[in-house]
């Protein structure tokens, strides 16, 4: 037994050089290995330059954990993923612009824009006080070859924010002069709000790559090299990001951030999240279900924020099947549901009922124009008579005039209980208007499959959510001329939807736009080419020890900069 | 003996390219593949059809056979979709991770089952046999992420905030977030401390079976000619027992060690997820929910080779320890 | 038999017998065979008493209504019978030579933790045939999804209710025939088909032998996860596919077992005097190698069940176990995973289920081991 014992121990010991100092493990690539050190050396020289001002705010390292892990990391040319945008957005990179509370564009690596009185033109003004972590300084050449790279179709830049509107590659983007650039564009609403998100890509480091192997590139994930509030310190996989302040931050800006220290920690399990959160080794939960916010209500030492966010649950419909095509029958599903009583039970109140693809905060909302299909089964059963579907042969489901069933299969993704919860409960609350649903559950990637394959729409109803931008434009979904395009589910073919898309996407004035969303809104509430479900509310449990923490519909990090830690339980 | 050891590493060699082979086919023709995952709005099918040239899925699946087996002899397993490294940097990283956890957990769990095994063997039937019995067979049944859940609620949480106890252990993870600055001894303990909560879940489901099959072998031995001889020469029955038996016993359970070899590599998927320890099993079944084939399939061959590889150390090592056995 | 009382014989124990069956055995000393007839006689007389009226509506349902109704009758017969004739047969100590099975029945017998698995495994499979009589409601029925949701034991929810308030207690009891069917079939098509390899290879030897071998080696080689992940994503996960493919990645274990034990029988005289007498190779495998070799086999068979049923559930948390709303252990405990901490009977009760059925079902294993092999005997 001793001798096992001494088995443990040196087990423990021999592993221990695995995480070996605070570069954890290092990348092999040449290109990080020659990278790291001009960092080490900037950061070295910038902190002896920028001693921390003697405030008792300054210090502290705070833990975040969420379920996933950032897949490629701080490349912001490849990465689609809502953690690392967030990261790219707020921790390790900068965008040009920022949104405030309010949702107005404000500067951030802009120090000002102009746009050409046609709207074509768009010219940046570049800061001059920001450097990358190596020493370079940052200017308009990195804007315009991030420009260029993710306007550039080999570089496969999944963040459709570009892809409509904008002149692509080179022809896209003109350099005045160190600090100022042109970018070059057609005339449409909301066209900031693409630079809002992305992070400006250092060119003296990645410009040499070919675009097609930038997925690939070491920087993303092994030894990213921002110009934001914090630098990169290492990350092993699946396990940790850690990042330091950033002592040469523009001190117009705020200079660097109160924090010392940042980790982002992966653990895939929710019950192990909620604990490490209640043992306090973990400082803010990304994201904990309905079900635990009672936990971290109850604990003295916790808090939950909670805000509407701007993604929604919807049942998409394909209308190309016969169950499908009549928009009555589709406004008859949406009434036969309870969704209040969804969000009630599934959500425990945490979300708000949806009626089009507008979330409530946003600007171009506008409560008076919903129409709200509330659930009301007698006059889903009405709508359904009317429509040429009723009960012939007394079997509980509704036929029409052939013969053909009301009967649909809703498919939801393995994996997902919140999808699998919409699914049953359609299922009980339709059959009692006369629709057989199945819940027909599927492995997601082969899923994705069956409903973006646009020769394949093999689904009746499908359960999914999405995330949208805070320029909304569904083009892409209910326009008719993207009908052959994977995300088309719902098959859409309306002219007068088709009408206020495009005159959505080219209303630049805010004002002027705020009618079109009113009738679009009601258009879709005609069309139903989606069951929109609700608006989650994000949650997140934040220790209170740490201040400074505000979380809206920008995201969690968006105020990372202030985030302090109470200096007595440093 | 070289020439049997030399005939079966040969014979491998033609068993891991089938496997490996399967294995690829089987992972390529499930439907879907890693661009699903990047999808959002607005996306073209051009830019998809661009990240699959990216990927080199454009490539007939011939030609990305032929690939995989020239990358299985050169040791060149190409990226990583998924984190976008080589897909041998990947798996090294991963790798020490899982060994430390299981081979923690096979250490306690032999030390255990031994010890256990001999305790019930020399008690047959006796109360303390059947106890024994039932309770490592109760953890043993459990379903390995409740019984690790459970430990976590238990040891972890409740022992903090509940109960007040003066030692409980972190939830997760391998290391602290403070680890690098800690003095070495401190690292030893903080290591230590990550390292309880997982093994014992991983032990605690091991060692049913080691103590059950070193109480069979034990018994087995008790029974034999040369035990009565040395009872009936007057030998003190500790002696008997601990001297004489329990190393003939021991025997075939070294050979035991070669067939949980494979365990030793593979990880325990369910603790790791659970444990958030950055391992060797969940990476694998990451890779295959996210269609990262060149991390599966590399995965599966280094897998493979293990298994392979085990099972002629269980054969060879039962050939060394018991000298009746013989191979020509 | 005890070696103690003889049981009440004659009119007295008979009459005991009628009025309750079970009742002279234990009185007899026989604690095994008495304790499980009066079980089951109370049991099944108790649940036909309070649920008459379903039993009745039942002989004229579903197919598995009507199973239980049938299982409910012929039990309460069976049972009553064999006690009357039990009480009235005449027992002498035998003292001649018993057969290997005789004494591989006594050894279980005595062994007191295998019968109690065994009368555990029992009551299991007959729950498991009776559950649409006993349970309380249907197990996808959806209660009030905003009162009813997550209630905690109760006087109507015994065991609590999940996520769709639907009662944890019924979803258990129909949860059994689903995890018990799936080991089941599972263990039975992997014990066909290892034992037949198993056979064939150990017997014919050569290179069918090498090429049997190999292929056990390339299945047990294979990483098992990869298979079942991405077949079980290939096609639906259905209960059929899920048991088929527990069973046919467990099956080498099993045809090495067999493999061995028939190298070691090949030798023995009945089987050359088989083949001397002109047997087919075929009938000597099937009537004189197998059922010899059969008793490890029964051994793996039941410690398979167990694992198969644990299996299912480490299945159900990577999301492949059997789908929703069909209710199984392994899914019950997964799905209730989150909610550990404060819906705790979501996962605890099923998790019971399965660690009680599993521990049982290795203690019979454990039981017949010690049994069969003459070598572990005392």
């Amino acid at each position: 037994m001793r001798k096992l014992f001494a088995w443990v121990v040196i087990f423990g010991l021999a592993a221990c050089g695995g995480d070996g100092g605070a570069r954890g493990v290092a990348s092999s690539d040449p290109f990080c290995q020659e990278v790291i050190p001009r960092v080490d050396a900037f950061m070295a020289e910038a902190r002896e330059a920028n001693p921390t001002p003697d405030d008792e705010r300054y210090g502290g390292t705070v833990v975040v954990a969420g379920i996933g892990e950032i897949p490629d990391g701080m490349n912001a040319a490849v990465s689609a993923n809502y953690a690392a945008r967030q990261h790219q957005e707020f921790v390790n990179l900068m965008p040009l612009v920022n949104y405030s509370a309010e949702l107005e564009v404000q500067p951030y690596l802009a120090e000002s824009w102009e746009v050409s009185e046609d709207g074509t033109e768009l010219t940046f003004h570049i800061r001059q006080d920001v450097y990358w972590h190596d020493g370079e300084q940052t200017d308009a050449h990195d804007v315009a070859f991030t420009y260029r790279t993710v306007t550039n179709p080999e570089t496969a830049f999944p963040n459709s924010a570009f892809s409509d509107h904008y002149v692509r590659g080179p022809e896209g983007v003109e350099v005045l002069d160190d600090f100022t650039v042109i970018i070059r564009l057609e005339r449409h609403a909301e066209f900031l709000d693409a630079w809002t998100t992305l992070g400006i890509l250092p060119e003296h480091l990645l410009g040499d790559v070919p675009p097609a192997r930038l997925s690939q590139h070491p920087y993303g994930t092994q030894c990213p090299v921002g110009n934001g509030p914090f630098v990169f310190v290492s990350h092993a996989q699946q396990d940790r990001w850690v990042f330091d302040a950033n002592p040469a931050f523009p001190a117009a800006l705020g200079g660097r951030p109160f924090l010392d220290r940042y980790v982002y920690r992966v653990i895939p399990e929710q019950t192990t999240l909620l604990t490490e959160l209640l043992t306090e080794n973990i400082d803010i939960y990304i994201a904990p279900s309905p079900d635990q916010a009672q936990r971290i209500i109850d604990a003295p030492n916790l808090e939950l924020l909670d805000f509407t966010f701007r993604s929604y649950v919807l049942v998409g419909w394909n209308s190309r099947r016969p169950q499908l095509a009549d928009a009555r029958v589709r406004r008859a599903l949406t009434m036969g549901t309870n969704r209040e009583e969804i969000v009630e039970a599934i959500l425990l109140g945490y979300g708000t009922v949806a009626n089009s693809s507008v979330p409530p905060f946003h600007w171009a909302y506008d409560p008076d124009a919903e129409v709200a299909l509330d659930y009301d089964p007698e006059a889903a059963r009405a709508l359904l008579e009317e429509a040429g579907w009723s009960d012939r042969d007394g079997d509980g489901v509704r036929e029409n005039a052939d013969g053909l069933p009301l009967a649909i299969s809703i498919k939801y993704n393995s994996g997902n209980q919140e999808r699998q919860n919409v699914a049953e409960i359609m299922q009980a609350q339709l059959a009692d208007i006369g629709v057989a649903v199945t819940p027909q559950v599927v492995e997601f990637g082969t899923l994705l499959q069956q409903i973006n394959t646009p020769t394949l729409r093999d689904f009746d109803g499908v359960v999914m959510a999405w995330v949208t931008e805070f320029k909304l434009d569904d083009t892409n979904l209910f326009h008719s001329e993207r009908i052959d395009q994977p995300y088309a589910w719902s098959g859409t073919r309306n002219p007068e939807m088709d009408r206020l898309i495009e005159a959505l996407s080219v209303t630049v004035d805010r004002e002027r736009a705020m009618p079109l969303w009113a009738e679009y809104q009601r258009e879709i509430a005609e069309e139903q080419p989606y069951t929109f479900f609700y608006f989650p509310d994000r949650l997140d449990g934040v220790n209170r020890r740490v201040r400074g923490v505000v979380m809206d519909a920008r995201g969690e990090w968006v105020s990372i900069r202030d985030w302090h830690v109470d200096p007595a339980s440093r | 003996m070289s020439k049997y050891v030399l005939r079966r590493l040969l014979g491998a060699v033609p068993l891991v390219l089938g496997i490996a082979t399967i294995v690829f086919f089987v992972v390529n023709l499930a439907p879907g593949d890693p661009t699903l995952y990047l999808l959002a709005p607005g996306m073209d099918a051009d830019v998809i059809e661009q990240m699959r040239v990216n990927y080199g899925l454009d490539r007939p699946v011939y030609i990305r056979y032929v690939k995989w087996v020239g990358s299985m002899l050169t040791g060149d397993f190409g990226y990583s979709f998924t984190y976008r490294r080589p897909v041998a940097e990947v798996l090294m990283e991963f790798l020490p991770n899982t060994l430390l956890l299981t081979g923690c957990a096979l250490a306690v769990a032999f030390a255990a089952g031994v010890v256990l095994g001999t305790i019930q063997a020399v008690r047959q039937y006796s109360a303390l046999d059947s106890g024994l019995s039932v309770v490592l067979l109760f953890f043993y049944s459990m379903p390995s992420f409740w019984l690790a859940l459970m430990l976590i609620l238990t040891f972890s949480l409740f022992a903090r905030n509940v109960w007040e106890w003066p030692l409980w252990f972190p939830a997760s993870g391998m290391t602290s977030t403070g680890y690098p600055f800690l003095g070495f001894g401190e690292q030893v303990r903080d290591r230590l401390m990550h390292l309880v909560l997982p093994t014992a879940s991983l032990a605690l489901v091991l060692t049913a079976g080691i103590a059950r099959y070193m109480r069979g072998s034990m018994l087995e031995v008790v029974r034999q000619d040369f035990v009565r001889t040395a009872r009936a020469k007057g030998l003190p029955e500790r002696t008997v027992v601990f001297k004489h038996a329990l190393r003939n016993a021991l025997i075939p359970i070294i050979t035991l060690v070669g067939l949980y070899v494979p365990v030793l590599f593979s990880g325990a998927v369910f603790i790791e997820h659970i444990f958030a320890w950055p391992g060797m099993g969940r990476a694998i079944v990451e890779a295959i929910d996210t269609r990262d084939y060149p991390l599966v399939m590399a995965g599966s061959f280094f897998f493979a080779v293990t298994v392979v590889l085990a099972n002629l150390l269980a054969d060879i090592l039962y050939a060394v320890v018991d000298p009746r056995i013989r191979y020509e | 038999m005890s070696e103690g009382v003889l049981p009440a014989r004659g009119r007295g124990g008979r009459a005991l017998s009628a009025v309750l069956p079970g009742a002279p055995q234990l009185l007899g000393g026989r604690v095994g065979a008495g304790a499980a007839a009066l079980l089951a006689w109370t049991g099944l007389l108790w649940i036909g008493l309070t649920r008459a009226e379903r039993v009745r509506a039942a002989l004229s349902g579903p197919w598995d209504a009507r199973l239980a109704a049938f299982t409910l009758l012929a039990g309460l017969v069976v049972v009553w019978a064999w006690s009357w004739w039990d009480a009235g047969r005449r027992y002498r100590p035998k003292t001649v030579a018993v057969s290997q099975w005789e004494l591989a029945v006594r050894t279980f017998s005595r062994n007191r933790t295998a019968v109690a698995g065994l009368i555990v495994i029992g009551a299991l499979y007959a729950i498991a045939l009776l559950t649409p009589l006993v349970a309380p409601y249907p197990p996808n029925l959806q209660g009030n999804l905003v009162t009813e949701r997550f209630v905690g034991l109760s006087a109507a929810h015994p065991l609590g209710t999940d996520h769709f308030a639907r009662d944890v207690l019924s979803r258990l009891l129909y949860g059994a025939r689903i995890s018990l069917l799936i080991g089941f079939v599972a263990v039975a098509i992997s014990v066909s088909v290892g034992t037949l390899l198993g056979a064939v290879a150990g017997f014919i030897g050569g290179l069918v032998d090498a090429a049997i071998m190999r292929f056990v080696d390339v299945v047990i080689s294979f990483p098992r996860l990869v298979l079942l992940i991405t077949i079980i994503a290939l096609f639906e996960p259905s209960i059929f596919l899920i048991t088929a493919v527990l069973g046919l990645t467990q099956w080498p274990s099993t045809a090495r077992i067999v493999r061995g034990e028939v190298l070691s029988l090949r030798e023995r005289e009945f089987v050359q005097a088989a083949e001397a007498l002109g047997y087919s190779k075929p009938r000597i495998i099937l009537r004189h190698l197998i059922p010899n070799a059969m008793a490890p086999v029964i051994v793996a068979a039941t410690l398979g069940i167990g694992n198969t049923i644990v299996l299912e559930a480490g299945l159900s948390f990577l999301g492949l176990g059997v789908q929703p709303p069909t209710p199984s252990w392994g899914t019950m405990v997964d799905a209730g995973r989150g909610n550990l901490l404060d819906a705790w009977w979501l996962s605890t009760f099923p998790g019971l289920a399965i660690v009680l059925t599993v521990l049982s079902f290795n203690l019979v294993g454990d039981g017949l081991r010690d049994a069969l092999d003459p070598r572990l005997r005392s």
